[in-house]
């Protein structure tokens, strides 16, 4: 604040404004504090002072809001700035109101007048005073507004006369290019330009000073688009502020932008209802599913019904069987054991009978017992029989000793085998999911793999993404996904900030993937993928320095990081990888904000500041970065303080605001980053800001985490957690380096361990440091390897050669142990999350730096060391996006180049030599080739089309004409050529006028040509069509203009030469070239048989194809047919078979406008060149009939005109034109520049009366139409007589006011011999050949000709003026 | 469409609010460049009590180009034709981007005082104003009377 007192004498307005600025400033406040109703100390201090009256109180209270109570304002500033601002800033209702309580009129002048209020308290000088001030105060607000854009003067230039207004637009606006000088729209004094432009202009210094004080007192926002340049909006082209923009990759206005954006809003609309629409799909799908599961579910419980059945009959079967052969086993046994036991029975009978009659025998038959003969008969009887009982017994042991024996029907190992896989399961690919969708259909596997449920989908789908990725840097992967990897609405965030960030504005300009991938890579998640992922991830275990694994690990951390992408805190559709929006912290919280916005209608405004400002203080540039640091860690305490008083809402708020601010900073990392990576610029400087500000960031990251953390909502280091733990165990594998050792271990050890240990590595002896620095260089230099060999190809380079500053790794070392230091004051529970952090933040950044790196320092620390291990993946992992855009482009360029490459190299070959072509194409690279395929595909049409001609040329009359096979070739390339050219060939030609050595070298060929197509020509008559065919293939090999006269359409005139009838014209002129071929005769012979009229064009009319008075005609390159519509004051051109094409051109003497024109013509580029009779002047259009240039006036020096009547162009371009009222020949070049001029009034050879039309044959010889000598005079292009003919009369030969004249391509002159009204064609000699014609207004009757031209196909065309019409012969 | 210049934004709505006496333009409802203009006849001038309106057209590259004025309203004036169109030099080679519409407007409202038969569009009238000035002033009242009054 400042005292108004002290110097309000001396300079009221600059004080007064100065009030004004402040108020301007409080403007917001005032409404608040209005609300609020408070009345704070101010004010009272200022009552007794200020003596306002009560009545006043709201407005006095208002000013002494605006003024601190230091101030000693003076009374009536107080009031006076109270109506001033009121009016200022509250012009409406609030402006009324407290405008009649002050009781301020308005006076007529719109300045402030006080009506006596509180008469007493201000004194009437003071009110004087006062009014003067107002008025002033309008007055320098006048001064300060531009008096073309009425608005505040952007960068002012100062005129010598003293005047001033903005450079741009406004001043730009006035320049007078033609003349380079500016005319003073204040005071009409003109002045030159200065040499570099308006901004030579001195700028009105002063007068800037009064703006920069205006925006000073007045507070007023500093323009918002002072710094920035205006450039052509790319869309509408429109010079405007133009910003990025993302829908159409462009710099656009803001209108254009916000029409973008409304497409945008409602492509999205669309979509939407389409996935409304659609989105039954899904749900069938769901049906679908649900059906099939189950279908499947009954489907395999009646198959286990089946193989129950099965398992049920067989073991019945099985155990009946078992059973039967049991019992018969039994019972067998049974029988046998039974006869044998009575057999042993009966032998032990046996035994004991026998041995007791042994023994009794033994004892008693012997003397001492008297036995009779009877007896010992009988005894001996058994005895013998006993013997011969036993000799003759035999056991009959093979009748018993037969053994059971089982006997299978089948093998039992084959039973068994039977048995075991006694049924399979055979399951039917299609009928298990039919109509599920493609997306459904199982993959063709082996046998049960093939039935495996459908959640197989999911893991396919990753797979495949993964793939993707193992495939790497070539592919565009990152186009899988919608966002392909980005948070929702990341790049909105980027133009948001645009305003005041430069380094935003260059880096949009960069590939946009790169800063965004750059941000995930530091995003905390990366847990849960790799715990889900770890099968396709192994973990990042190798720490070799062979390149070969070092491939394979690249891969693997991509992969890593594809899942760190992917996992923003976001429901993610498992199939196709769709975030569900309503999860997006972004979406959330711009919703939050709607809500809150809509709540601050209603309330007061929240102390609390919403998400939306926490960005605000990154805002400002880098250089106040170091300088406001300090404030904003201390707004930032102050904001998350609020943020968790008034933590009402749920903690999604919280949980946004931490997320953003950790991702703010990478934001503008990634744009920083952009910078030298997309310019491709090594220049230090950069690198130093850069990493100066990412020390900054990170440092800010660190602060407000660790601020954050006590105050209680933990979602980062939540999210922290899992990733560290996850990843140890991941990482626990064979790592032999130091580095990775290290950084093993910091990963994985304990919080508490970690500490010291990191501190104590910082400071750790040489030895260790020197073997990680070593391994690291190896490292690196392979990597680098890696990825040249990958980038080199894709001639992006620039990304690895982008060298940073060698501080950078001291610095960020510094900036770790800093951190680090302040973690442990913290003594927060988790001190590792910190420098964790901090150093996934560096390693980000740093990792641009890590190539350059590796060569400067021995003296890295470990901790830089370790950034750079964990910072190179990184740098890998983001390259794929942007070298996949610099691919893209380079492809993309290539592509072109190599079209243009190959369209160059093909056209100009014949079929041979294309088909050898394509060989060697074929052996090109695989993209050239796909290119070349592309070509090729086209090539079939053009051989069979164009290229016959040549072909058939070298075939028919490659012996008569010694030169025909290479000329023909070429021409039929030229004609290839500009085939594709078409449909206007002007690129084609104008190259080839430029060189204008070769017009000599076409000349003289031409000439020499000439002579021997005449000597053929005279020889063998069937020799010269194509003797003059190929004089056409000489003059187009060497690039020759289809004059007027003899307009070559090259192409299609040499196609219907060789009969491929497309058009009526086509057809006839194809049967006459075959009749001339065939029956050997000469054009001549064609001539001779004119007559008939082919078809007429028009009648009178206003209308397009009507004429009032036609009088010129030409034929254009592309046979087009050319009227000059005199009395209608146009041009209008037809096509061959006489449609109307287009017209332009109308009454007037403006550019493009005609009065009366007369002659037109074209020249070899298309261009139209009009003789505008009536104003003296020639003009010429381009192709296209947009007005190029005019030349000429009325008069008879040299470049004037009275009343220019036939006009012609030859094949160098020069203009030559019938001054028919000076009765000369006036010649031009093509841009308007007088040449020379012949003739003079007079009837004596080389003088001319009244001379009409005009041509020029392609030997240069200029043919005019001595009207009122009633003649043709033959000149050279010198203007020397060659001869002359005609003279007044009816006969052959003799004209009557003879007018248009035209020239074929072989000389033969024909005239329009107006009085006679008839058509006389005439050797080029100037013998009579032909005349046919009368008067009338049927078809070959004519009343008044004109202009006559001859196409290349010799049919003549002629202005049958009176009958308003064009007739073709 | 490109979108309306801030100056003429600036200049519609300062017409609309400080209106210039005697005339006022309001733009049209479809096409902002295209203004109804009334203009009251001057004091003293056989125009007096007439409202005339004109037609006013900011072309694409206004205010580097000159407007497009006419009368749409009958008037006998021997600069202005009976196609309404005016010959006032800083309509055509004698326009300033420093001018705008009101001074246009004004410019136009001076001319209604001050014919100036000398350098005519209207023949007929210059000659009349000319040879027999009161005659044509009468005319001029007449057909102010005629075609300015009753509406």
């Amino acid at each position: 604040m400042f005292v108004f007192s002290t110097c309000f004498k001396l300079t009221y307005d600059v004080e007064f404004l100065k009030c004004i600025a402040k108020i301007g400033e409080q403007k917001k406040s005032y409404v608040g504090i209005k609300k609020t109703s408070k009345l704070n100390q101010t004010q009272q201090t200022h009552r007794p002072t200020s003596k306002v009256g009560k009545q006043h109180h709201s407005l006095h209270h208002t000013c002494s809001s605006h003024l601190n109570a230091d101030v000693n304002s003076p009374r009536f500033v107080v009031s006076f700035l109270c109506s001033f601002q009121l009016k200022k800033l509250f012009p409406t209702r609030v402006h009324s109101s407290l405008c009649n309580r002050l009781e301020i009129k308005r006076n007529l002048k719109s300045s402030f007048q006080f009506t006596p209020f509180g008469a007493s308290e201000i004194d009437s000088k003071v009110r004087v005073r006062l009014r003067n001030i107002t008025i002033t105060m309008e007055q320098f607000e006048q001064l300060l507004t531009c008096a073309i854009c009425l608005d505040r003067y952007r960068n002012p230039k100062l005129l010598p006369c003293q005047h001033s207004f903005c450079m741009e637009p406004c001043l730009e606006g006035l320049v007078d290019y033609v003349r380079r000088q500016v005319k003073c729209p204040e005071c009409r004094a003109e002045h030159r330009i200065p040499y570099q432009g308006v901004q030579g202009f001195p700028t009105n210094v002063t007068l800037q000073r009064f703006l920069e004080l205006h925006i000073e007192i007045t507070g007023e926002l500093p323009d918002p688009t002072s710094g920035q340049i205006m450039e052509r909006c790319n869309v509408c082209s429109e010079k405007a502020y133009c910003s990025f923009c993302f829908h159409c990759d462009k710099k656009v206005c803001p209108e254009c932008k916000g029409a973008h954006m409304d497409i945008l809003r409602r492509e999205i609309c669309r979509i939407n209802n389409q996935i409304r629409r659609s989105i039954h799909r899904l749900q069938d799908s769901l049906t679908l599913v649900e059906r099939n599961t189950q279908s499947i579910q009954t489907n395999c419980s009646s198959v286990t019904e089946e193989v129950d059945e099965i398992y049920r009959r067989l073991s019945k079967a099985l155990k009946d069987r078992t059973d039967y052969l049991r019992s018969e086993v039994d019972r067998y046994l049974g029988t046998e054991l039974r006869t044998l036991t009575s057999l042993k029975e009966n032998l032990e009978q046996e035994i004991s009978n026998i041995l007791s009659n042994c023994d009794l025998a033994d004892k008693h038959i012997n003397e001492t017992v008297d036995w009779d003969d009877c007896e010992l008969m009988d005894a001996k009887e058994i005895f013998l029989k006993t013997v011969e009982f036993i000799r003759n017994f035999e056991y009959e042991n093979s009748d018993y000793g037969r053994k059971v024996r089982l006997i299978l029907a089948h093998d039992p190992n084959q039973l068994v085998l039977h048995v075991a896989a006694f049924g399979d399961l055979n399951i039917s690919n299609q009928h298990q999911f039919g109509g599920g969708g493609g997306l459904l259909q199982p993959p063709g596997g082996p046998g049960l793999m093939r039935s495996k449920s459908d959640h197989r989908l999911a893991s396919q789908f990753r797979q495949q993404e993964e793939r993707g990725y193992d495939k790497g840097y070539g592919e565009n992967t990152p186009e899988e996904l919608p966002l392909s990897g980005r948070k929702f609405g990341d790049r909105t965030s980027r133009s948001t900030t645009t305003n005041t960030d430069r380094y935003d504005r260059y880096g949009r300009t960069g590939g946009t993937d790169y800063g965004d991938d750059y941000e995930d890579s530091s995003r905390p998640a990366r847990s849960r993928y790799r715990s889900r992922f770890s099968r396709h991830a192994p973990a990042d275990n190798d720490s070799d320095t062979e390149p070969t694994t070092r491939g394979v690990r690249f891969s693997d951390q991509q992969k890593e990081r594809e899942r760190s992408l992917d996992t923003e805190e976001v429901t993610r559709g498992p199939l196709s990888g769709i975030q569900r929006l309503a999860d997006s912290p972004r979406v959330m919280k711009k919703l939050q904000e709607n809500e809150t916005i809509k709540k601050k209608e209603k309330e007061n405004p929240p102390p609390v500041p919403q998400p939306k400002v926490t960005p605000t203080p990154k805002k400002p540039p880098l250089a106040n970065r170091q300088v406001s640091e300090e404030d904003e860690i201390s707004k930032i305490k102050k904001q998350n303080k609020g943020a968790t008083t008034s933590a009402t809402t749920p903690e999604t708020a919280p949980a946004v605001t931490i997320t953003k601010r950790t991702e703010e900073p990478e934001d503008r990392i990634g744009n920083t980053r952009r910078t030298p990576a997309s310019e491709a610029a090594s220049s230090d400087e950069e690198s130093d800001t850069s990493a100066s500000s990412l020390q900054q960031n990170q440092r800010k990251v660190t602060k407000t985490v660790t601020i954050r953390r006590p105050s209680g909502p933990e979602p980062v280091t939540a999210h922290k957690k899992p990733t560290r733990s996850t990843s140890s165990d991941s990482t626990t594998s064979t790592e032999s380096s130091a580095s990775s050792a290290i950084r093993n271990s910091t990963v994985s050890q304990t919080p508490e361990e970690t500490k010291p240990k990191f501190v104590a590595r910082v400071t750790e002896s040489t030895p260790e440091r020197a073997r990680t620095a070593l391994s690291n260089t190896n490292k690196s230099s392979s990597d680098q390897k890696t990825f040249q060999s990958r980038f080199l190809p894709n001639r992006t380079p620039t990304v690895v050669t982008a060298p940073p500053a060698a501080k950078e790794p001291e610095t960020s070392s510094e900036e770790e142990t800093e951190s680090e230091e302040e973690s442990e004051e913290e003594e927060t529970p988790k001190p590792v999350t910190n420098p964790d952090m901090s150093r996934t933040d560096i390693g980000a950044l740093l990792a641009r730096s890590a190539q350059a790196r590796d060569s400067s320092d021995s003296s890295k620390t470990p901790t830089n060391s370790y950034t750079r291990t964990r910072s190179t993946p990184k740098e890998e992992e983001s390259t794929p996006s942007y070298t996949s855009r610099f691919m893209n482009k380079s492809k993309t360029s290539s592509n072109v180049a190599d079209d243009v490459e190959d369209e160059k190299y093909t056209a100009p070959k014949t079929r041979y030599s294309a088909l050898k072509d394509r060989r060697q194409r074929l052996a090109r690279s695989k993209s050239s080739h796909a290119f070349g395929d592309d070509d090729d595909a086209d090539e079939p049409i053009s051989p069979t089309t164009a290229n016959p001609t040549a072909y058939m040329q070298s075939r028919g009359y490659g012996s008569t004409t010694t030169t025909g096979n290479d000329l023909s070739r070429s021409r039929s390339s030229h004609a290839l050529k500009s085939r594709e050219n078409s449909p206007d060939r002007t690129t084609t030609n104008e190259k080839d006028g430029a060189a204008l050595s070769s017009w000599a070298r076409y000349l003289k060929n031409k000439y020499g040509n000439r002579s021997s197509t005449k000597d053929k020509e005279t020889g063998t008559g069937s020799v010269s069509p194509s003797a003059s065919s190929s004089s056409a293939a000489r003059r187009l090999s060497l690039g020759l203009p289809l004059r007027s006269s003899d307009v070559g359409s090259s192409d299609d005139d040499q196609k219907n030469m060789l009969g491929s009838p497309t058009t009526p014209t086509a057809v006839t002129v194809a049967a006459a070239g075959i009749a001339a071929a065939a029956a050997g005769i000469s054009p001549k012979d064609q001539y001779l048989q004119k007559s008939n009229l082919l078809f007429k064009i028009g009648g009178r009319g206003s209308e397009p194809g009507l004429f009032t008075w036609p009088r010129g005609v030409a034929v254009g390159p592309d046979n087009s047919i050319v009227v000059a519509d005199s009395s209608n004051h146009r041009v209008q051109v037809f096509d061959v078979n006489g449609n109307f094409l287009k017209e332009f051109g109308q009454y007037g003497n403006g550019e493009g406008e005609f009065d009366c024109l007369a002659g037109v013509a074209i020249n070899r580029i298309g261009q139209f060149i009009i003789a505008d009779r009536y104003n003296h002047r020639i003009q010429v259009f381009d192709p296209a009939g947009r007005f190029l240039r005019a030349f000429g006036s009325q008069g008879t020096a040299d470049g004037r005109f009275n009343y220019p009547w036939g006009i012609t162009t030859d094949s160098l371009g020069f203009i030559y034109v019938c001054d028919k009222e000076n009765h000369r020949v006036q010649v031009f070049q093509s841009d308007g520049t007088f040449v020379g001029k012949f003739g003079s009034i007079g009837n004596k050879p080389g003088q001319l009366e009244h001379p009409h039309y005009i041509a020029v044959s392609n030997t240069n010889r200029v043919i005019v139409s001595d009207s009122n000598n009633h003649r043709i005079q033959i000149f050279d292009v010198n203007g020397k007589v060659l001869s002359t003919f005609g003279s007044e009369g009816s006969n052959e030969g003799q004209f009557k006011f003879p007018r248009g004249v035209a020239v074929d391509d072989q000389g033969f002159i024909c005239v329009a011999d107006s009085g006679n009204n008839r058509i006389q064609i005439f050797h080029p000699d100037g013998t009579f050949l032909k005349s046919f014609g009368t008067w009338g207004s049927g078809d070959g009757e004519f009343k008044g000709l004109e202009g006559v031209a001859v196409t290349p196909n010799g049919n003549i065309m002629l202005c049958d003026r009176e009958n308003h019409r064009i007739q073709v012969f | 469409m490109a979108a309306l210049p801030r100056r003429i934004i600036k200049e519609t709505q300062r017409l609309l609010q400080e209106p210039v006496p005697g005339i006022s333009a309001v733009p049209d409802e479809s096409n902002a460049r295209y203004f109804h203009v009334i203009v009251t006849g001057p004091e003293d001038s056989p125009f007096e009590g007439g409202l005339f309106k004109l037609e006013l057209f900011l072309p694409e590259d206004y205010p580097m180009s000159a407007p497009k004025v006419r009368f749409i309203t009958k008037i006998y004036h021997p600069n202005i034709d009976r196609l309404g169109r005016i010959c006032l030099d800083i309509l055509k080679d004698k326009w300033s981007p420093a001018l705008q519409i009101r001074t246009v407007l004004l410019s136009i409202q001076a001319l209604l005082s001050a014919p100036n038969p000398d350098d005519p569009l209207a023949n007929d009238v210059a000659e009349l104003w000319k040879v027999n000035e009161a005659e044509a002033i009468r005319n001029a009242k007449e057909w102010t009377r005629r075609y300015a009054m009753d509406n």
